[in-house]
């Protein structure tokens, strides 16, 4: 992974020069404070505010543009539309004015937060609560109806609320309204000492814990230069590839429930769930919580128990494969999932999408290709894609890649390096660093900042905070009675989004 | 197609797991237990050292030196595990849930090295209970009032072949209006403090609300966020707490029946 800082004599101009040029797409726009170089003791009227953009450049590096902000900032909205939601966290979180942003409305701090307190920069230890009224677009007209879900919602699911405006069973228009388990997560990370921070990202998206918390340590690790042992990386690639089956299997599964198909949906949550266990039984743990820690891993597996996991994960794999086919060819499932909900390319590059919901509408990125890290950097990866972009192509994605990382586990269990997991985290000054991780909902990046041996500031790129954005805009069309389908079909996470 | 896919899931093997084999099995949650012959001053100290949050310290208000684990709290970082020098180990029962949040908690004299049993009864009989229960219905409502969706993985896994949920008459509905019991997840946040209220309002009384998971007994790692109220209880009114992060689905089978135990004898009562 390539990474350019610049700093001080950079600008805003310049970022967004470079994301009006070819082969460019917007990875992340954030805010930082720090005191200058000089003295990092002093007052906070010294503090310096930063934002930063992260840029993928020809699909192969990151590069990280950062300016000082003493004033509004011209967006990057009207250069490129996946800038919209990271603008309008900048201006929650750092009060940075965005000028000639469409939308000024607040995103993270709903009503019940004051306008005026921007938690990254203000002092919140006690906020008064607010009252106001978020406006939703009107969309008006003969037989239009306003149709308002959530932010409770009918499964064991996380809220956040959709408004549809209707006609009839047509949707017309679909705004969203998420961030109601916000949690303050990346404020919460400033001061934690760094082997505390792994414990944070594991909860950022709970079903994708692995992922979060290998991010998070890979990109401690950049920072301190540490060599992560062989096997450790041979771990976390089994870890994040079996995440990575366990979801699609969970959401192929659950992409037939919400056709009717249910005994399909309750064989793959069994499958889901012999994984689970073996997971408990040869890792300790159900979801590999506490399993990645900076400079390594925790848990290390011994040579008769890496065959019988090996045995497990190809008989699930199998199993979920026949039954896969079985689904596909099912004609209610195929009538139900084909041409569903198109999400274009076109739409998909202007916001950026990442992960499987990318590469069903003909898009190629992988992180794990373009960008590896650890054991991936050693791979030769095949990376599926659909053009259709519909419920089918996404379901595909997912049986294909479910194949995949079943291979990934076979050959490194076989090639699993000898030696330790675990090294030890030396002590650190000031450094920043990044890290991205193919999750199962697509590219997650960590950027962080350490100071004093703690975290000073700890960014999460998450890949459902950018995919969300354009569910709405595949939607209009599509009928509401198909709207959990289609939800199934991104399978995005609140909280992940939401933080 | 239709008729093969159904073939090829009843030809499957049956996974079901009895309940005797269920009941509070804590594998795969990393909850810690004591081994209090094992337990020393030294050893005390430094688990509590290493504790991230305050699931762990020491008491010593009653003139003894008492080891507290307050299972609602715990995260389950398995950081004592490591530093306790084999006086802790993962759980393989985690029996502590329940009505009140001092059945989260146990403790340990330190000197004699033996755990201060309280009056709470242990879930022994609890197997007959779920047996007790089968004929009976709980229609529950699932909230996620901020949760990072781990504790909403394991409660979708009751449902599926192995833990089967329903075979005790225990439901998910989809309105509060047709719940017997809240599952409350997560910390409180902010920013769904109102939809919370809204959806216990909404709920008809006689009502139980059970807090589930460190965050939603005690607030978790996220107590001290300016977007989070703080834990189920600081909002609504929490008839249980199950701790874990997140629990396993056993844990959660558990810590539902031992909230309804001090409804089952009225109900059988009232049937015979």
């Amino acid at each position: 992974m390539t990474e350019t800082v610049s700093n001080s004599e950079s600008s805003v101009s310049r970022a967004l020069d470079l994301l009006r040029s070819a082969n460019t797409r917007l990875v992340s726009i954030f805010g930082s404070t720090d005191f200058g170089s000089s003295d990092p003791g002093s007052n906070n009227e010294n503090r310096v505010c930063r934002v930063h953009y992260l840029i993928d450049v020809n699909g192969r590096e990151y590069r990280m543009i950062s300016a000082p902000v003493t004033g509004p900032i011209p967006s990057a909205t009207e250069v490129t539309p996946a800038a919209a939601w990271y603008e309008r966290e900048l201006h929650d979180q750092y009060g940075i004015e965005c000028d000639g942003h469409p939308d000024r409305r607040p995103l993270l701090l709903h009503e019940n937060w004051p306008g005026n307190v921007h938690p990254m920069i203000d002092d919140v230890s006690h906020v008064p609560w607010a009252e106001g009224q978020y406006h939703f677009l009107r969309v008006q007209g003969d037989g239009v109806c306003e149709v308002p879900v959530g932010p409770i919602h009918a499964g064991i699911i996380e809220p956040g609320h959709f408004r549809f405006s209707v006609v009839g069973d047509t949707v017309l228009h679909l705004e969203l309204r998420h961030f109601y388990t916000h949690k303050g997560t990346e404020k919460l990370f400033e001061n934690a000492p760094l082997m505390d921070g792994v414990m944070l990202a594991e909860s950022v998206s709970g079903d994708n814990c692995f992922a979060h918390a290998v991010a998070y340590c890979q990109a401690i690790e950049n920072a301190l230069a540490i060599s992560v042992p062989p096997r450790a990386q041979a771990i976390r690639l089994i870890g994040l590839e079996l995440e990575r089956m366990i979801a699609h299997i969970a959401d192929v599964g659950a992409l037939c429930g919400d056709v009717g198909f249910s005994v399909p949906a309750a064989y793959t949550a069994r499958i889901k769930e012999s994984l689970l266990q073996a997971s408990t039984r040869f890792f300790g743990t159900r979801f590999w919580r506490g399993m990645a820690v900076p400079g390594g891993v925790t848990r290390d597996l011994s040579s008769a128990e890496t065959t019988e996991f090996g045995a497990i994960v190809t008989s699930a794999a199998r199993d979920f494969a026949r039954m896969a086919r079985l689904i596909l060819h099912t004609s209610s499932v195929q009538n139900r999932f084909e041409s569903t909900v198109i999400l274009t390319a076109e739409i998909a590059r202007q916001l950026a999408v990442v992960g499987p919901a990318a590469r069903a509408s003909g898009i190629r990125i992988d992180v794990r290709r373009d960008h590896p890290s650890g054991r991936y950097r050693n791979l030769n990866l095949d990376v599926p894609q659909y053009k259709y972009g519909d419920v089918l192509a996404r379901a595909r994605i997912r049986i294909d890649e479910t194949a995949i990382s079943t291979g990934l586990i076979q050959e490194t269990l076989k090639d699993l390096p000898a030696g330790s997991i675990l090294v030890p985290v030396p002590p650190s000054g000031y450094a920043e660093a990044l890290s991205a991780v193919e999750s199962p909902r697509g590219e997650l990046l960590y950027w962080v900042r350490i100071s004093d041996g703690k975290i000073a500031r700890c960014h999460i790129k998450s890949p459902s905070f950018q995919n969300w954005p354009a569910l709405p805009l595949a939607l209009p069309g599509n009928i509401i009675a198909d709207f959990p389908l289609i939800n199934k079909s991104f399978n995005l996470s609140y909280s992940g989004c939401d933080r | 197609m239709i008729g093969d896919a159904v073939e090829r899931s009843l030809r499957s093997p049956q996974v079901l797991i009895s309940v005797s084999e269920l009941l509070s099995n804590a594998a795969g949650s990393r909850m810690p237990d004591v081994q209090p012959g094992l337990l020393t001053d030294e050893v005390a100290r430094r688990v509590v050292a290493a504790c991230p949050t305050s699931a762990l310290r020491i008491d010593e208000a009653a003139g003894r030196a008492h080891l507290i684990l307050n299972y609602g709290e715990c995260i389950g970082c398995s950081r004592c595990v490591a530093a306790g020098d084999g006086a802790f180990r993962y759980a393989e029962k985690v029996a502590c849930c329940g009505v009140s949040k001092q059945s989260l908690v146990r403790r340990w004299d330190i000197q004699s090295r033996s755990e201060v049993v309280q009056d709470e009864p242990a879930l022994s009989q609890a197997a007959e209970q779920i047996r007790a229960l089968v004929g009976q219905a709980l229609n529950i409502r699932q909230v996620d009032a901020g949760s990072c969706n781990g504790c909403e993985a394991e409660i979708v896994a009751l449902t599926n072949p192995y833990y089967d949920l329903e075979r005790f008459g225990i439901h998910f509905v989809a309105s509060p209006k047709h719940a017997d019991m809240l599952l409350v997840t997560g910390p409180v946040t902010r920013n769904m403090a109102a939809a919370v209220k809204n959806a216990y309002d909404a709920v008809p009384s006689p009502k139980l609300v059970v807090a589930v998971g460190a965050c939603g007994c005690s607030g978790g790692i996220f107590g001290g966020s300016h977007a989070v109220v703080g834990p189920v209880d600081a909002l609504i009114p929490v008839d249980g707490y199950i701790p874990g992060c997140p629990p396993t689905p056993s844990m959660l089978l558990a810590g539902i029946v031992r909230v309804l135990r001090p409804f089952l004898s009225p109900w059988r009562r009232r049937r015979s």
